[in-house]
């Protein structure tokens, strides 16, 4: 087998030796490296003008950060995949527990941007991170750790489901009022994730039933709002606060549904400014570094960086990162089942779906099948601190594939010798 | 493994439903490129791109000599956008930090505010987030200059909100000088909004050319501004340099000699051109309006109003009947003593009455009879007054001048037809009424007469140049090769010479220093709301000088305030020709080659000049005995004297004398000569050989002189 092969190499080649550490899906290395590529094309060709904002048009600023950062993240999907992944078991509750009060501590004390406080500022490195992202590990961790544990009584209400939908839920609720949609979002993959975890379907849909009351309240007030024309936006924008976000989200929800009654409306104009980038594309798209709209397009090189995507790659482009996250995905689902225990399925499960959900929601928004939320592309968009935790849940999913591996190798290696 | 077989196709459903998810983007996708893409990509063609236009600069009008009369210079209109990410950045902080010292700036440097009026102003603005905050306007380059180095504004567009917009603003050096000649470019908005031109003179004759074509491009906007888009670029054509034929100089002498007659005057207005006699070139042409203050200003082109002239238009009645032959110079002709008599079925009265009553037809052009001449008409034209309009015609004095000027307005002439009373009208124009042409077009005619009977076109424009290169020449043009027979151009001139020095004109050109010949006219002003009982008279003369060689010939016509005591051509018109000609006589015409005052040849074999100190210097330097015949005189000369010894002697240098720089360096030399109020022009290098002025002739200020060195 391809193993034992490295290791003979290893023995005769010291940079072998790395090579025969680095295990797991040899295909997810593949494509985490694919998409790293794609990102570098991506993020130098779509900070042009940021670069030209900050840097007095010194682009390759934005390259080399970018660069700085695929290989740092490479570094952790490495010494993440190294460690035996049930100690992620303890990890994950230890983090889940830490992660309440910096959700509250950055609830009202967080950095604002865009007016949400998603962020707060990380001492030593100064930089900003959104909590949001290292709760969303957590929490699918300890939702992995959860679900193994009460495997036996999911399907009872008050002894499985409750206990394992209740983390979920205050979660959700704490990151709710800075960032709806991402809320939303992780939500839905915990339900996902609950679904696969064997929950009943009804125990899902009641939850649904429960989390749809203020998605309803919220499309009502746009509806409203619309047709109230924008007499009550004036006054309504006054709010501040926690309550102030409630108008983003309306106004979104508006968007979304009205299109653009407001052209000059910033979202509108992201979410048009996309379809042009789309639009000039076509099929086989303008080329590398081609990309016009890139100037005018806001967060071109973040949130919206799969439009850039499509407008230098084409269609042909977009299908293409489309299809890499889907094959990642299958890989992930090839791991679940040839892992042995519970924990590790439902972690190569849940940090798998999450991601691949993460992508689709982005690339959605990209193109106006969701009304615009602030998710990032995995692995794509240019790095920060969600690139970093993207690549910590690929290293757990590898240290899963890895351990996998080592299982079955131990198996066969009789078999070989 | 019943539980991971129920997970299973959970899994798999739910990766159905991401398979699902991802065809939907995709094909929404497609949607967006297939159904909606030529709505989005022409947005973006809208929303990113733009054609700008790119201004040309307009052209220069320039003198004959090559001096600027007209020309755009830039000008700075400063607005600030207080919205600018630079001053709003960090709670303003760039705004607080340089308010004082851009205040300071401001104030020190244009001194109409204080520091502190500025800096409330501004800092007004910033409350009111004011997006295009007017700072300053029509700055010109010199202070865009030192603005650019003020504190905040060196910081950028885009850091200190500072909005430059440039526009060209049209200025004439010369002022006043052939203002409405050379003409205005302004531009107004007219009533349904659009900029319109309002050009007068030169510049309408001529915008075509000196407003050039307008450039284009396409830009496209990025985070930085805006960036051409490459090949989509049409170049701006500057507009074309007009060289005019005018010369500043006689343009202001012929300026202010109007000028001054008709404010001692009160004159409404007048002209006055110069022309250039072989070529029809006009050399200047004034034009002043009596503004309401009782000051003068350039206000119309007075130059081409046709009106009834008068009496300058009799040259052409009389060499209309000496090309007949129904007359001869010296022919007698019955005036009377009356001042008026009945010629044909007129009533004719003479504006100054004849000293005898028996004329030659000279005198009765000298002066300038209207019974006289009318008489002569009468007895060339009376059967067929339309014969008139013929040599009328010859003279081009029925038709639209053909100066190279727009808007020139045509003649008008009473019918001459028999049926129509032309007898009469032709008797009334033989001595300058029921026809109109402009003081241009009797020019035109009295400087074929001083051109020996060769009519040129009346130009302005010499050539068309575009950055130096000349893409049009204009040459002279001739009209009529001659407009009359030799012999009746000789009897004009005769005739002309005449009136300056026995006629009408005599008074005014007493004890001038070389011949004129001309013809005065005072015309009794009948226009539209002008009636003969108001007494306002156009005075005018009209000639060329000097007599015998003309080079120029000049028009003046002046129309006097109602009731002036002083009316005449010859009190009005003939002093003013008289001062132009006897100071472009002086400059222009009299102006002889500098000839070389060739030192006589020096027997010794050397011969230095110089500066007495310097020369002793060089002596003590080397210990020559030399013969010091100086003493304390600060310039000298060294000769060989006997033996070959060097003798040191004075150059005796005294003011308003030329000295003598003979063998001096071109440094002592133009030392001592600029040091005198010379001007100094040298050929050659080496010591000085010639000198063009002689040793101790008299100097005046600004003289010349050419020195030759070898």
């Amino acid at each position: 087998m391809a193993e034992t092969v490295n290791i003979q190499q290893s023995i005769q080649n010291p940079f072998g030796h790395l090579a025969s550490k680095t295990r797991g899906d040899k295909v997810i290395w593949a494509l985490v490296v694919l998409l790293a590529l794609v990102s570098l094309l991506a993020v130098y060709s779509a900070t042009g003008s940021l670069a030209y904002k900050n840097y007095k048009g010194n682009t390759e600023v934005y390259l080399f950060k970018q660069i700085a950062f695929i290989i740092v993240g490479i570094m952790v999907i490495y010494f993440a995949h190294l460690v035996n992944y049930t100690v992620y078991s303890k990890v994950a509750q230890i983090a889940f527990l830490l992660c309440i009060p910096l959700l509250v501590y950055t609830l009202f004390f967080g950095v604002r941007m865009n007016e949400g406080s998603r962020w707060i500022r990380l001492p030593l490195i100064n930089m900003t991170m959104q909590t949001s992202d290292l709760a969303k590990l957590a929490l699918f961790m300890y939702l992995a750790r959860l679900m193994s544990k009460k495997q036996d009584v999911i399907k009872d209400f008050k002894k499985g489901f409750l206990p394992v939908m209740l983390p979920v839920a205050v979660t959700c609720l704490l990151i709710a009022p800075a960032n709806l949609s991402t809320a939303l979002l992780l939500g839905a993959s915990c339900l996902m994730l609950l679904f696969i975890g064997r929950a009943r379907t009804k125990h899902i849909l009641i939850t649904i039933g429960i989390a749809m009351i203020p998605i309803v309240f919220l499309v009502l007030s746009a509806v409203v709002r619309h047709s109230s024309g924008n007499e009550d936006t004036a006054v309504s924008t006054k709010s501040s606060g926690l309550f102030g976000r409630v108008e983003t989200w309306i106004s979104r929800v508006e968007n979304f549904m009205y299109g653009s009654k407001a052209a000059d409306n910033d979202e509108m104009y992201q979410v048009n400014q996309a379809k042009i980038a789309i639009a000039q594309g076509g099929v086989l798209g303008v080329g590398p570094g081609n990309s016009t709209t890139r100037d005018y397009l806001p967060q071109a090189y973040n949130d919206f960086i799969y439009a850039i995507i499509i407008e230098e790659y084409g269609l042909a482009g977009g299908a293409f990162i489309v299809f890499i996250y889907l094959v990642f995905l299958y890989r992930c689902i090839r791991i679940f089942k040839r892992c042995p225990y519970a924990f590790g399925a439902f972690l190569a499960l849940g940090l798998s779906f999450t991601l691949a959900i993460q992508a689709l929601a982005n690339m959605a928004v990209t193109v106006n099948l969701f009304p615009v939320t602030g998710v990032t592309l995995p692995l794509v968009s240019m790095g920060g601190t969600s690139f970093i935790f993207t690549c910590l849940a690929i290293g757990i999913i590898l240290s899963v594939a890895r351990n996998v591996e080592k299982t079955e190798g131990n198996k066969e290696q009789p078999v070989v010798a | 493994m019943e539980v991971k077989r129920d997970i299973l196709w959970r899994v798999y459903l739910s990766f159905l439903g991401m398979v699902v998810l991802s065809l939907l983007v995709l094909g929404k996708a497609f949607y967006i490129q297939r159904f909606q893409g030529e709505h989005w990509r022409s947005m973006s063609d809208s929303m990113h791109q733009k054609i700008q236009e790119l201004d040309a600069d307009r052209g220069t009008i320039y003198s004959e000599d090559g001096q600027m009369l007209s020309t755009s210079l830039p000008r700075f209109d400063i607005y600030m956008d207080f919205q600018a990410d630079g001053l709003r950045d960090k709670g303003g902080k760039i705004f607080k930090e340089n308010i004082d010292s851009f205040a300071i700036s401001l104030a020190g440097y244009f001194g109409d505010k204080t520091t502190a009026q500025y800096k409330k102003e501004l800092q007004a603005a910033y409350k009111s987030k004011n997006r295009y905050y007017s700072l300053r306007k029509k700055m010109t380059f010199e202070d865009y200059k030192a603005f650019r180095n003020f504190p905040l504004v060196k910081l950028g567009r885009n850091k200190s909100g500072v909005i430059v917009e440039e526009n060209s603003k049209r200025i004439s050096p010369f002022g006043l000088l052939a203002n409405r000649t050379i003409g205005l470019s302004r531009e107004h908005v007219a009533s349904n909004g659009k900029l319109k031109k309002q050009n007068v003179g030169l510049e309408k004759a001529y915008d075509s050319l000196l407003t050039g074509q307008k450039g284009q491009r396409l830009v496209r906007y990025i985070a930085g501004g805006a960036v051409p888009v490459e090949g989509f670029q049409i170049e701006p054509e500057n507009g074309k340099d007009i060289f005019t034929t005018l010369d500043v100089n006689i343009q202001d002498i012929s300026q202010n000699a109007l000028l001054r007659m008709m404010e001692s005057s009160e004159a409404q207005y007048g002209t006055c051109i110069v022309m250039e006699v072989k070529t029809g070139k006009i050399k200047a042409i004034a034009n002043l309006g009596r503004r309401p203050d009782g000051s003068y200003w350039e206000d119309d082109n007075y130059a081409l109003r046709v009106t009834e002239p008068g009496s300058t238009i009799k040259l052409a009645t009389l060499l209309a009947v000496l090309e007949k032959g129904s007359s001869t110079l010296n022919e007698l002709v019955e005036v009377g003593s009356a001042g008026r008599m009945i010629v044909g079925n007129r009533n004719v009265n003479d504006a100054e009455r004849s000293p005898k009553p028996i004329l030659t037809v000279k005198e009765c052009f000298a002066h300038s009879s209207n019974v006289g001449m009318s008489k002569l008409a009468y007895k060339a034209f009376a059967n067929n007054p339309k014969e008139f309009k013929d040599y009328l015609h010859k003279y081009h004095l029925d038709v639209r001048s053909p100066v190279d000027l727009s808007n020139v307005p045509s003649p008008r002439l009473a019918p001459l037809d028999a049926k129509k009373g032309g007898q009469m009208n032709m008797l009334t124009m033989s001595f300058g009424y029921a026809i109109n042409v402009s003081p241009l077009h009797t020019l035109t005619l009295y400087n074929a007469i001083a051109n020996d009977g060769k009519m040129m076109k009346p130009y302005l424009v010499n050539s068309i140049q575009s950055n130096g290169i000349v893409v049009k020449q204009f040459e002279p043009v001739v009209l009529e090769n001659s407009v009359c027979r030799p012999e009746v151009v000789k009897a004009a001139r005769e005739s002309m010479e005449a009136v300056v020095t026995e006629g009408t004109g005599k008074p005014a050109f007493k004890n001038m220093p070389f011949a004129v010949a001309g013809k005065t006219g005072t015309a009794h002003v009948w226009d539209k709301d002008i009636k003969y009982g108001h007494g306002v008279y156009q005075a005018s003369f009209v000639g060329y000088f000097p007599a015998d060689k003309p080079v120029y010939s000049c028009i003046v016509v002046i129309r006097t305030k109602p009731h002036a005591a002083a009316h005449y051509g010859g009190m009005l018109g003939a002093p003013v020709f008289r001062e132009i000609a006897t100071k472009l006589y002086a400059t222009y015409v009299d102006q002889k080659p500098a000839t070389m005052y060739t030192a006589k040849k020096d027997s010794s074999t050397y011969f230095y000049a110089g500066n007495t100190k310097n020369i002793k210097q060089v002596f003590g330097t080397f210990n020559m005995w030399y013969a010091d015949s100086v003493q304390q005189a600060s310039w000298a000369s060294v000769y060989a004297g006997s033996n070959y010894q060097p003798v040191l002697r004075t150059n005796t240098v005294r003011e308003k004398l030329m000295p003598n720089v003979k063998g001096m360096g071109l440094k002592d030399a133009l030392c001592l000569l600029e040091s005198m109020g010379l001007k100094v022009t040298i050929s050659g290098k080496g010591k000085v050989a010639n000198q063009s002025v002689a040793p101790g002739s008299a100097l005046a200020k600004g003289v010349t002189v050419v020195l030759e060195l070898s």
